[in-house]
């Protein structure tokens, strides 16, 4: 039934030409332009200038990008766009609507930042990236994938046709894996990029077949006709899609246990870029989950919300844990990624528990909260990334281990990166905890319905469980990547003579820090926007319900971060002023036991998450290495070199095995195909022989 | 919103109390904890005189210290006195009652130790690292068994809102106290003793570097610092205190104003705050501290019988 798909009829949406009778309707045709002169100015020979022209212009290509999306949800839906076209599928088709427009604005609001970030960036010595060296051939890879990059995340958001969503999909993937590799890859970022580009490909693989189903089924790949298709089809063909279309979104969000290629490929490339992958990327596996599993498939078995709320809480709480135990300020970042990936499916599986029951209502609420922390970790994440990008850029590592007392020397950036960590540990007043405290809300909503069934009310509070889990240990991970990493004395020559960033880098941080402030007061009417996107979705009919938040309902559980947020200011005001106005402060060495204080006694990275390894040991397994070198002749110790660290139990039972499993079929395959001419001429006559004793007549 | 003025009388009386009498609470303990060990033991009016003397004191602070301890002792304070003024106790009203219900009282106590972890790393001394350490890693499992326990109240009450959940106790009587909730209110116990950090899980007295917890983080502080950690420690103690009072107990909340509510209502709520003080104190002095190793379980089993109560409610026929 699928060789059919080249005779289908053309679907109608991607006969929709470029609507330039609205405002709105200029903005793609406008956007794809500056993209495509970002990626003019990578190819020209034109050296610095060019480089920073191209980041301006992808800069100015995401601002319109947020404001289009802007306009969407202001309430001129859809804005269509479409061009080109591949063997009679649109090449490019957009349809954005709502629920693209909330991703879009995302993208656009990370994409400015970093890309007005990478101005000030790129030229200058990575530890990992080297992108300054001028033996860097023209064009620069970096910089000719980054508009690719940004213009197909566009596309996948927007697309409103299935082949144009995995051309699209497939750009984003080839585009990433580019960025993530870069110019001139070490060994370690080829392995990352070839991790990535495998596993990537395989969710691809999963995506394709559903499509493939889908779109035999319903004659068409206009996501509208699929749609209609996938809710005729028998419950058994249901759940094999809702399988794959897991398995495929899952991976690219990063869920565990699918999580593996997602810690190797974010820290390696260039800081900006990894702002956008672990910003913006991985909620296209987040948006595909809902698009094509919540609104395509429609409501379905009561299984599949317990499949997506365990791979939510399991994400949570195993991927803030490794961010515990990682030393690299990236690569702790990324792992709390999946930690709030985590969180984020967290909301998506209650929405599908709440539409099994048949509570519209509380679903749409649920998708609202899912959406609203993808927002806040999309700024939050960005706004770390790029604090962590201005240390690895200033000190030339980003092994917390070595760094420290960062606060004198880069003010700058240990503010911001203080922000985003507060934010992201989910204290209010900041946006984080907005978000967090969304998804507890229905989570409990979904726990206390007693429509629901009471396997659906047990799983919803334990999500309540391993929501609490995680954001403790998340507080736990952000003050030792903050504490660690930028306070007390430097633990080596490069972080105590770092220099602070340039003025782009401090830009695109304090652009992000803004949206991390002001979504965190504005919580309540944003939520309030998000609900509305989300309401039809789920068939919630009549007027949304109220999200409680911003807003102090009679007796109704609220949350007004504006007023909290003044009697904080105010408290905290006051008791400043009043303690610290007018007062002489001594300054002393820090009492070490009479000795003079040295960086090693500090407590580490390693030593900080210690006891949790210890606690969580079951999981973590531990790992401990202790060599002491002794005096000659004496009982007394020389050096003694400590190792501590936790092994990924997914990577090692898992992926290793199936990786022993793949090179042993490889081992057998190779005596058959052992390029043996004489050999492959008989396999030749043997298959000849064989198809003629079969094709007897 | 319309001003209730009842509700504001008895919001602001209340703040009032919990601020003023935060230190109180801590006379208290100690000094049944001394009676209990056959020493007389410090004034009852202690720690006042203590929180005055470092408020005048010029402070001393790290040659490597930043901007971070100047400023952390204030926000903490900030969060701490903001999460008071959430907690229904005298009223069911508190002063900001409907701003933020009981997921915004944990996070703000969150924020709070995230501010004191933090700056217990800023001087680089190894003993506020080892404090810091060991305060994130107990936080993390006593933060699922509070909200695993409170969740009991939340579904009984089909609300996050604390006023919610007390009016709703007031109104059912001792009906109120299912075995499920009872179940949930040992596990929020056993959590709220790590919480305010007393034995089993800390000792409040110690200055022993090797099994600190809270007092290896306040090491480094000196003068109007020290005070309002000490400070914000206290009324920490009077939040957990009161959240734990408003969700299982909360018997004697005034909700109008008529004299004889009001005297009740603050009988009771001294009453349960004096309660708390004493379990504390016989707490510190009958227990020894548990190896750190040990906490987990001990923690975990507090979950545990959480996760009784909850599957009691939802699978077991009311």
């Amino acid at each position: 039934m699928y060789s059919e798909i080249n005779e289908l009829p053309r679907p109608a949406a991607a006969l929709t030409p470029v609507d330039l009778t609205t405002a709105a309707g200029w903005l793609p045709p406008v956007i794809a332009a500056l993209l495509g002169l970002s990626a003019l100015a990578a190819v020209l020979p034109a050296g610095e200038v060019g480089r920073r022209g191209a980041y301006a212009l992808a800069a100015a290509a995401s601002t319109v990008m947020a404001a289009l999306a802007d306009l969407v949800l202001a309430g001129l839906s859809p804005v269509t766009f479409s061009f080109g076209s591949v063997l009679g599928f649109p090449l490019v088709d957009v349809a954005l609507d709502d629920l693209g427009a909330v991703f879009v604005l995302m993208l656009g609001v990370v994409g400015a930042a970093a890309s007005v970030y990478a101005i000030g960036y790129a030229p200058h010595v990575d530890a990992e990236t080297d992108a300054s060296d001028s033996r860097i051939r023209r064009p620069d890879p970096v910089l000719l994938a980054y508009p690719i990059f940004l213009g197909s995340m566009f596309a996948v958001f927007g697309a409103a046709d299935a082949v144009a969503f995995l051309i699209a999909w497939e750009a984003m993937a080839l585009s990433s894996a580019v960025l993530v590799v870069g110019a001139r890859p070490t060994p370690g970022q080829a392995r990352a990029g070839y991790v990535y580009l495998a596993l990537t490909h395989l969710a691809t693989a999963a995506v394709i077949v559903a499509f493939a189903i889908l779109a035999g089924a319903a004659g068409g790949t206009g996501l509208d006709g699929l749609g209609a298709a996938a809710r005729a089809m028998p419950e058994i063909e249901r759940n094999l899609l809702f399988a794959l279309l897991l398995v495929g979104f899952a991976t690219k969000a990063g869920a565990v246990p699918l999580h593996v290629w997602l810690p190797r490929a974010h820290p390696v490339a260039p800081s900006h870029v990894s702002a956008l992958m672990s910003g913006v990327m991985v909620k296209a596996g987040v948006y595909g989950l809902i698009r094509f599993v919540l609104v395509l498939l429609g409501p379905g078995a009561e299984w599949w919300g317990f499949a997506v709320l365990a791979l939510g809480g399991v994400s949570a709480v195993l991927g803030v844990l490794y961010a515990l135990m990682e030393h690299d300020l990236k690569r702790l970042l990324a792992f709390s990624t999946i930690e709030n990936v985590g969180i984020i499916l967290l909301g998506i599986g209650a929405a599908m528990l709440a539409g099994t029951a048949g509570l519209a209502s509380v679903a749409a609420l649920a998708l609202a909260a899912a959406l609203l922390h993808a927002f806040n970790h999309a700024a939050i994440k960005g706004l770390l990334f790029l604090a962590a990008g201005s240390v690895q850029h200033a000190t030339g590592t980003r092994d917390l281990n070595r760094l420290g007392g960062l606060v004198r020397v880069l003010p700058l950036t240990t503010l911001a990166f203080g922000l985003g960590a507060v934010a992201m540990a989910g204290v209010p007043p900041l946006n984080g905890f907005a978000g967090e405290w969304l998804t507890f809300q229905v989570l409990f909503a979904v726990a206390g319905n007693t429509a629901g069934s009471e396997l659906a009310r047990s799983a919803a509070l334990v999500g309540v469980g391993a929501l609490g889990l995680a954001a403790a240990l998340a507080l736990a991970a952000l003050v030792k990547a903050t504490g660690t990493g930028f306070l007390a004395l430097p633990r080596s020559e490069a972080a105590a003579n770092a220099t602070e960033s340039g003025r782009p880098m401090v830009v695109g941080m304090t652009m992000l820090a803004g949206v991390c402030v002001a979504v965190g007061l504005l919580a309540g009417p944003l939520s309030g926007i998000l609900v509305g996107v989300t309401s039809p979705l789920v068939g919630a009919g009549g007027a949304p319900p109220p999200t409680n938040l911003g807003t102090v309902g009679p007796g109704g559980a609220g949350y007004g971060p504006a007023p909290v947020a003044v009697v904080l200011g105010l408290v905290f005001g006051a008791a400043a002023f009043a303690g610290n106005r007018g007062r002489v402060v001594r300054r002393a060495p820090t009492w070490t036991c009479g000795i003079l204080p040295e960086p090693a006694f500090e407590y580490t990275s390693t030593s900080y998450g210690k006891l949790i390894r210890l606690f969580f040991g079951r999981v973590l397994r531990p790992e401990r290495e202790v060599q002491v070198e002794l005096h000659p002749g004496t009982p007394f110790p020389r050096t003694v070199r400590y190792r501590g660290g936790a092994r990924h139990v997914i990577d090692e039972r898992v992926y290793l095995p199936l990786q022993h499993g793949a090179v042993a079929a490889a081992q057998l395959a190779r005596r058959v195909q052992n390029g043996s001419l004489q050999l492959y001429l008989a396999y030749t006559v043997l298959a000849l022989v064989a198809l003629l004793l079969v094709a007897r007549p | 919103m319309t001003i209730d003025s009842t509700a504001l009388v008895l919001g602001v009386a209340q703040a009032v109390l919990v601020l003023a009498l935060a230190p109180l609470l801590l006379g208290v303990t100690k000094r049944v904890k001394a009676r209990l060990q056959y020493r007389t033991g410090a004034p009852l009016l202690q720690p006042y005189r203590d929180l005055a003397k470092w408020w005048r004191k010029t402070p001393v602070e790290s040659e490597t210290a930043s901007v971070v301890t100047a400023m952390a002792p204030a926000g903490i304070v900030a969060a701490v006195v903001t999460a008071s003024l959430l907690v229904p106790l005298v009223s069911s009203r508190p002063l900001l009652d409907g701003w933020g219900d009981l997921l915004v009282v944990l996070g703000l106590l969150a924020g709070a130790r995230f501010l004191m972890a933090l700056a217990a790393l800023d001087a680089g001394s190894a003993f506020g690292g080892m404090g810091s350490s060991r305060e994130v890693a107990i936080a993390s499992l006593v933060e699922p068994a509070l909200l695993l326990a409170l969740a009991g109240a939340v579904i009984a009450a089909g609300s996050t809102d604390l006023g919610r959940i007390a009016g709703l106790g007031l109104a059912s009587g001792l009906g109120w106290l299912t075995p499920s909730l009872l179940l949930c209110a040992a596990a929020f116990g056993i959590a709220a003793v790590a919480e305010t950090g007393h034995e089993p899980f800390d000792n409040p007295d110690t200055h022993l570097e090797l099994t600190m917890v809270h007092e290896g983080m306040l090491l480094e502080a000196s003068g109007p610092r020290l005070a309002m950690l000490t400070y914000a420690a206290e009324v920490r103690l009077v939040v957990v205190a009161s959240l734990f009072a408003a969700v299982f107990l909360p018997f004697g909340m005034a909700s109008e104003l008529t004299p004889l509510a009001l005297v009740v209502a603050l009988a009771a709520a001294v009453g349960k705050l004096l309660a708390v003080a004493v379990v504390l104190a016989l707490l510190d002095a009958g227990l020894a501290k548990l190896r750190i190793l040990a906490l987990p379980g001990l923690l975990g089993f507090a979950s545990t019988i959480a996760v009784i109560g909850l599957a009691a409610r939802l699978w077991l026929p009311a």
